[in-house]
């Protein structure tokens, strides 16, 4: 067991050196975070402005008027009045407009009325085809409703007649919010499997995997021994990027820091020992590089719930993404960012996280080829 | 490792196959304690695939392959410490240093760091390797690169020494202190396991063994293997005047010998010593004949001719 110890810390000790007199890892450890983090986070803007919306208003009295002018004051909508109610599908169907929004005849009547079996009507057109601006359009006009109904009533009764939604831990709903925390699963994810694809690859090509081979030394030993380094390393990334959310996004951190560090060690364990079973089995730098690449981008995107909600998913699907990781340390990410929720309602998540550890570990050891047979 | 005159490595019917390939078909031999033990054939011929069998790097498609007595698959963790290898490719890592080299592949084998460095200075001293201690591997010299490779291998103070082509690459000068220590080593006890393609160098060895295409072609000490296949010494005819190509044609067309060009010399294997000697007075103007040894080169050609005749 010292034996055991003492080897793996050669290995450590052996690949802390390679890190420090290699500049490509050093730049992939240092420099793309903060690549990542500028693009994803100022370049993907999630946030919808200024979008056309044509307007068809059947009932030109004050109230309607006010009610389009409450539309135009938000921020959201760049509105141009549509003359004749046939035009509405063409201009959908021609992709002129995203959305067109038809206010009924008795608008403003029905609004003064404030009958609940009565209520005012206002249509809104979305084309479906772009479904994220549709839902983003819904939402927006949502929340514009909502302020003109309280305009509407004086924030008296009967406003129930009129949708009434509040948004939790993202009173802005800002995209950014939402995408930062995000982006801490992909980034982190990625560099740490990127970081560690390399290395066993880059033994077996340059030959001195022959050498571990004739001596003693074991595959839990070389696996250890190379995690512990690269976890370091991709703990400071870590930090990094939690720093940059909380400073140059202005993100806020509503959960505990303590728990925060321990999922992301947890992750990042799991994602560095995928590294190494991708490297344990191409036996090739070339080929492992672009498999990190595939597989700690993509599941992050897709199967993570950060671009596709999970519960929009087809049943099957909702199960196959419990496989990720990522799934469950987004779930983990966002939480501790924006609320201040405790390690209870996480239980699962970290489960899901610690589970994909320890398997991936296992299958790097046992995966791990003792002899040299091409 | 115990002492009692068995020997250290016995290799039996050893077959390694790569899908429809056959590296290594059907070899048997064994390795004696204390011994310098030469494979010798070109490239491809089935060497490092045998060496790697006994180092418990590849597992044998067939056979039996034992080192002191135990098979290697079953307890190559047991065999590996006992065992120094130096592969053929160089497989230190190029951008650490020669005393990171060496402490780490040291540590592999549970020397302590104070062990290491006791053993590496010794080592040095051995070896004539004193200044580079601190450079990174991949700034040295092909020869320096091998010595030191030669000292990662003899780090752990193994018995059973495998060298995979130490030779290849480097200058004569280097060649020839290798084979000072190599000898060295044998001298204390160790049992050296040689590869090269430098028929020379096979001069040096105990025992050699002859590999073509995966087979042993031939096996015995370099004196016996001389003998074998040369029971008559070749003899050299040294010229007075050019006239090689004539002498040699009439040789071969009348079954006298069969010779070959060594240098602006001839060397000639003789058939019909009566018509030899009867040819050679009646060409004493034009040359001499020389007595010569054959050498390993000589051996190897033979062997290889001879299988491919059959």
């Amino acid at each position: 067991m010292k034996l055991f110890f003492r080897r793996v810390r050669s290995v450590a000790a052996k690949e802390y050196k390679h890190i420090l007199r290699d500049p490509f890892t050093l730049v992939v450890a240092l420099v793309l975070p903060l690549i990542f983090v500028g693009m994803f986070g100022f370049v993907i803007d999630l946030d919808y402005k200024h979008m056309r919306l044509y307007v068809r208003d059947n009932d030109q009295t004050s109230v309607s008027r006010r009610f389009l002018q409450e539309v135009s004051s938000s921020g959201y909508f760049d509105q141009t009045p549509l003359h004749s109610p046939a035009r509405a599908d063409e201009a959908l169907q021609k992709n002129n407009t995203p959305a067109v929004l038809i206010i009924k005849p008795g608008f403003g009547r029905r609004v003064k009325a404030l009958d609940p079996a009565d209520p005012a009507r206002a249509q809104l057109l979305t084309d479906g085809t772009d479904n994220v601006q549709a839902s983003i359009i819904q939402i927006y006009m949502r929340g514009i409703v909502q302020a003109a109904s309280s305009l509407f009533t004086g924030g008296a009764e009967g406003a129930s007649s009129l949708i009434r939604t509040r948004f939790l831990f993202n009173p802005e709903l800002s995209s950014r919010w939402f995408i930062v925390p995000a982006l801490s699963t992909v980034i982190i994810g990625l560099l740490a499997i990127m970081l560690t694809a390399l290395t066993v690859a880059k033994e077996w090509e340059n030959g001195s995997m022959e050498l571990l081979l004739s001596t003693p030394v074991r595959p839990a030993e070389i696996i250890l021994g190379k995690l512990i380094p690269y976890f370091c390393l991709s703990l400071f990334d870590v930090l990094v990027v939690f720093v940059l959310a909380l400073t140059v996004f202005g993100i806020p951190f509503e959960g505990s820091f303590l728990l925060y560090m321990l999922a992301c060690a947890v992750y990042v364990t799991g994602a560095l020992a995928l590294g190494l079973v991708i490297s344990v089995v191409t036996r090739q730098q070339q080929a492992a590089i672009q498999f990190a690449f595939a597989v700690g981008l993509l599941p992050s995107f897709i199967f993570s719930g950060f671009i596709f909600p999970i519960e929009n998913m087809p049943l099957f699907f909702q199960y196959f993404t419990a496989l990720f990781p990522q799934r469950w340390f987004l779930l983990i990410s966002r939480t501790l960012f924006l609320s201040d929720a405790g390690f209870a309602p996480l239980a699962p998540a970290f489960a899901g996280i610690g589970l994909f550890a320890c398997v991936m570990i296992i299958l790097a050891v046992f995966k791990f080829k003792t002899d040299v047979e091409p | 490792m115990n002492k009692e005159h068995k020997p250290i490595i016995r290799v039996e019917n050893l077959t390694v196959a790569f899908g429809d390939f056959k590296a290594v078909d059907g070899i048997s031999f064994s390795v004696e304690r204390g011994e310098i033990f030469g494979f010798l054939g070109a490239n491809g011929a089935g060497k490092t695939t045998t060496i790697r069998c006994i180092c418990g790097l590849l597992n044998p498609t067939q056979g039996v392959v034992e080192v002191d007595g135990k098979d290697v698959s079953s307890s190559t963790l047991v065999l590996k410490p006992h065992i120094g290898y130096m592969s053929q490719k160089f497989t230190l890592y190029p951008d650490l240093t020669v005393r990171e080299n060496l402490v780490f592949a040291g540590s592999l084998y549970g020397l302590t760091r104070a062990q290491i460095k006791t053993r590496a200075a010794e080592l040095m001293q051995f070896i004539g390797l004193t200044q580079h201690l601190d450079e990174p591997v991949k700034l040295l010299s092909g020869g320096v690169k091998q010595v030191v490779a030669l000292a990662a291998t003899l780090l752990h103070n193994p018995d059973l020494i495998f060298l995979d082509e130490p030779t290849a690459g480097t200058s004569p000068a280097t060649r020839a202190d290798f084979w000072r220590l190599i000898r060295t080593l044998a001298q204390n006890g160790k049992t050296i396991f040689v590869t090269t393609h430098y028929m020379d160098e096979a001069e040096y060895c105990g025992r050699i063994v002859l590999m073509e295409r995966g087979k042993i072609i031939a096996a015995g000490t370099p004196q016996a293997l001389k003998k074998q296949f040369f029971p008559q010494p070749p003899v050299e005819l040294l010229f007075k005047r050019p006239e090689q190509a004539r002498v040699r044609a009439e040789l071969k067309a009348r079954n006298i010998a069969s010779a070959q060009m060594f240098g602006d010399a001839l060397r000639a294997e003789v058939q019909d010593a009566a018509r030899f000697d009867k040819y050679t007075r009646q060409n004493q103007a034009i040359f001499d004949v020389h007595p010569a040894q054959p050498t390993l080169e000589d051996v190897f050609l033979k062997a290889v001719c001879g299988r491919e005749g059959k």
